[in-house]
């Protein structure tokens, strides 16, 4: 290929990527016109019009793909990101919480006139960050997007300034972030060395080759290493035990809002990133060349136009012989329709002897110029008889045939390499499910002596982040087995994390509003709340409760849906601490209901008073608790999206 | 090998000798300036290392970010907010008997990580081999371009870096933006006292 052909490819694919990138292009135009609007107006309500265009523009566009991709998952920016409806579903998910942010933060007041700028760009730039954890599909996109959705939010966790609190929270949460980050990067760094790539489908191909030449290899030891590495990266954003020092110090000194958005936003992206990760590791896509490591046989997949590449293999797998043979249709300098059959296997002559294919062509020693040379009988015996069009046909049929029976070997390639896989999809479930057990534990644990109900939400989510690296623990020893319970168990994990905005920033919405009035974030200063705001009292109730998991709200039918999948996979032990969990949070959280509804406030202590009809705050707040109870009545629709999303995830 | 001295070891050992003893030099002092100093050092070592190793760029890209930029740059930081002229940093003895039992467990897996890989011991006494190649720098600018890679290998595509070149400076803004608003000093809103807006 020439240079200019070269450049003609790139923007080829550049173009069709940016296609499939309009959100994330919203966000960075967002951004960009946040500052300039700044230099020309500069005051409070423009930034937050802007924030808020950006991201309702963000969120069509991302609504908009859902059915233009509706196809297949495609790679985008040659292989850097993968769009599928998987993708799609949490970018939708996270620009949907975007505009509930603007909103909010809007209301509750917290970015004032001259910080309202800075505050939307950083909350911004850390959302294109999380938009990138969700679709990559490669290494260093993993750690950039992980380094992009951080950065920004250790800033925003001291954006109350002057206030000791707030700076403390502010530098721990930036030490322990460049610690994770760290250790993640070294463990990217031993993964990349010991398979040899970067591209996540390829490390799943590349690890099945080591596991099937030697299951005991020394290898996979540092291959452990580095996957436990990376772990400690994803546990650090998910705030799993024992990287979560950092979470209820951030949620106590940041303000409420910036613990909404690092609670929801946040730890979707992370949750989604484990999943991209375990899969790419524990899964051999199709669609991805994979190599038999005793006889280095190759499957070329070749995206080419006019080139379709087959793999024909016979024989058991021990003596599989991959041949790839390119057909091209008649492009060549005669005009005639030839093929050159290229021969990679070692043990090419068992290779002739076994395929059935059309090609009966007598020497496969021979190199590209040999084959080209070369007719097949079986379909031109004279070929200057056929006319062009005959040619095209037969090199059609030829091609189709090729194709059909390059997509059956493949699936079976792909089913042996899956097979040798299964030890790594242990280890990936074991250790994501021992960590999810012990955060679970600790969360719900250490959320029982608190009296700052920040501090308290923060041990929560912490808890709440268990729940959900329940459910990839739980889905990944099926990917090998069955492909449709995979994507069933993944899909409750979507409406997890979909429940979980409504339950968890809700909540942290009315911390912000009761804030704003009394002053205090101390659960004790919400005592006789019943009395003076009884609606947003109620409210309140119905989230914590849904955070419990109790019928008929929300958080059960998530609750449900995610030990389900720990049912079937038969992981047992997550189910009972998951199910014992749930009674341990139940006395916390009711807690907070008995200080709402029973306490009688002491003498002189300041009552908030928060109509639920009256402004827009009290709207806001009931409109974002209705789904908490009306998904918990009616949960099909949201299951039936979260499958869809997941339908394309293993294929 | 009659007298020859063979020169790449020698600058081997010289390089990774000054990068562990000034890394080691750098956690053990207790002065900031003199941290940021052993660091230089230590990172200038590492470029040396990554030159040997024949990936020329990475030790140039070393040499530029980590020990032109950011070291510079942490000098003037500690030159400029420094109160006093020396800033000491005391550890306590617990402190130091918890942080080296985690650093020399961490010390321990890594070494066995390097040494369990049979292809990263080298080869074996007495065989020549081609010393690696340099990737040009045209080439380098181009996979930034976005041109797919080709890696030689069977297994796997190597993707084009257009997308991680070009959203990182988004990135940049934003974090430039963070540390803007970080370091500006927060005016006050009442406009009745101006003496106390500083």
């Amino acid at each position: 290929m020439g240079f200019h052909e070269q450049i003609d490819a790139l923007i080829d694919d550049t173009q069709r990527s940016l296609a499939l990138f309009g959100p994330e292009l919203a966000l960075c135009g967002t951004i960009i016109l946040l500052l300039l609007c700044r230099l020309v107006i500069g005051d409070r309500l423009s930034s937050t019009l802007v924030a808020f265009a950006g991201t309702v523009v963000g969120l069509v566009a991302a609504l908009f793909s859902w059915s233009q991709v509706a196809g297949t998952s495609q790679e985008a920016f040659t292989g850097m990101l993968v769009i599928d409806s998987f993708t799609i579903y949490f970018r939708i998910f996270l620009l949907a919480f975007a505009v509930l942010f603007v909103v909010f933060t809007w209301r509750s007041g917290i970015p004032d006139r001259e910080d309202a700028a800075d505050f939307y760009t950083l909350a911004l730039g850390s959302l294109l960050g999380m938009c990138l954890m969700v679709a990559a599909n490669h290494l260093l996109m993993v750690f950039m997007a992980f380094e992009m959705a951080s950065v920004p939010s250790y800033v925003l966790a001291g954006i109350l300034k002057g206030r000791r609190k707030s700076s403390e929270a502010a530098l721990k949460f930036a030490v322990y972030g460049a610690g994770a980050a760290g250790i993640m990067l070294y463990g990217i760094s031993l993964i990349a060395g010991v398979t040899g790539t970067v591209h996540l489908p390829s490390i799943g191909a590349s690890l099945a080759n080591t596991m099937a030449a030697d299951p005991s290899s020394s290898v996979l030891w540092v291959l452990g290493l580095g996957g436990l590495m990376v772990m400690v990266g994803l546990a650090f954003k998910l705030s799993a035990v024992p990287f979560h020092f950092w979470a209820p110090d951030v949620f106590e000194g940041a303000a409420a809002e910036v613990g909404g958005f690092l609670s929801v936003a946040s730890k979707a992206a992370a949750i989604a990133l484990l999943v991209r990760v375990a899969i790419g590791f524990g899964f051999v896509q199709e669609a991805s060349a994979w190599v038999d490591a005793e006889d280095q046989s190759v499957v070329q997949t070749t995206n080419g136009v006019d080139q379709t590449s087959i793999a024909s293999a016979s024989g058991e797998t021990t003596s599989q012989i991959f041949i790839a043979a390119r057909i091209q249709d008649g492009n060549s300098a005669s005009g005639q329709n030839s093929q050159d059959v290229q021969t990679t296997g070692a043990d090419h002559q068992q290779g002739t002897d076994q395929q059935d294919t059309d090609q009966q062509s007598g020497d496969q020693q021979g190199t590209d110029q040999q084959g080209a040379d070369q007719q097949t009988e079986l379909t031109q015996p004279d070929e200057s008889q056929l006319s062009p069009e005959q040619q095209a046909a037969e090199a059609e049929r030829l091609a189709e045939e090729a194709r059909a029976l390059g997509i059956a070997q493949r699936r079976e390639a792909q089913e042996v390499a899956n097979e040798s896989l299964g030890p790594v999809r242990t280890y990936i479930s074991y250790l994501v499910g021992f960590l999810a057990a012990i955060t679970c534990t600790f969360g719900n644990m250490a959320a029982y002596g608190q009296s700052n109900i920040k501090r308290l939400l923060a041990y929560s989510t912490i808890a709440h982040a268990g729940y959900m690296m329940f459910a990839v623990a739980g889905a990944i020893p099926s990917i090998g087995t069955s492909t449709t319970l995979a994507q069933d168990h993944i899909s409750a994990l979507a409406v997890y994390v979909a429940v979980y905005l409504f339950m968890n920033f809700t909540a942290f919405a009315i911390i912000a509003f009761l804030r704003n009035q009394t002053g205090s974030e101390e659960i004790s200063s919400y005592a006789g709340l019943i009395r003076t705001s009884p609606g947003l009292a109620v409210c309140f109730s119905l989230l914590l409760m849904s955070l419990i998991g109790l019928p008929p709200l929300a958080g059960f039918a998530a609750k449900l849906l995610v030990f389900s999948a720990l049912a079937d996979s038969g992981l047992w032990v997550l189910l009972i601490v998951g199910a014992l969990n749930t009674v341990i949070s139940l006395f916390y959280y009711l807690r907070v209901i008995k200080a709402m509804c029973l306490d009688v406030p002491e003498e002189g202590q300041q009552v908030a008073v928060f109509p639920i009809w009256k402004n827009i705050d009290g709207w806001f707040i009931f409109l974002l608790t209705l789904p908490v109870v009306v998904l918990g009545l009616f949960w099909g629709p949201l299951r039936e999206w979260a499958l869809a999303a997941c339908s394309q995830l293993l294929s | 090998m009659d007298g020859h001295i063979n020169w790449h070891s020698f600058y081997f050992l010289l390089f990774g000798l000054t990068a562990c003893v000034f890394s080691v030099a750098v956690v053990l002092t207790g002065s900031i300036v003199r941290m940021a100093f052993y660091l230089t050092l230590c990172l200038g070592a590492t470029a040396g290392l990554f030159f040997l190793a024949g990936a020329g760029f990475v030790g140039a890209m070393q040499l530029l970010i980590y020990v032109g930029g950011t070291l510079v740059l942490l000098i003037f930081g500690v030159m400029l907010t420094a109160q006093g002229p020396f800033v000491n940093m005391k550890t306590r003895a617990g402190e130091w008997v918890i942080g080296g039992a985690a650093g020399l467990m961490l010390l321990g897996l890594l070494l066995q990580a390097a040494f369990r890989v049979e292809e990263w011991r080298g080869p074996p006494e007495g065989v020549a081999t081609a010393t690696a190649e340099n990737a040009p720098p045209g080439e380098i600018g181009i996979r930034m371009l976005g041109k797919p890679g080709d890696n030689g290998k069977a297994v796997g595509k190597e993707s084009g870096y257009l997308l991680p070149f070009e959203i990182v400076s988004v990135h940049l803004l934003v974090v430039l933006i963070g540390s803007a608003y970080l370091a500006r000093t927060k005016r006050r809103r009442r406009a009745s006292d101006p003496a106390e807006s500083t």
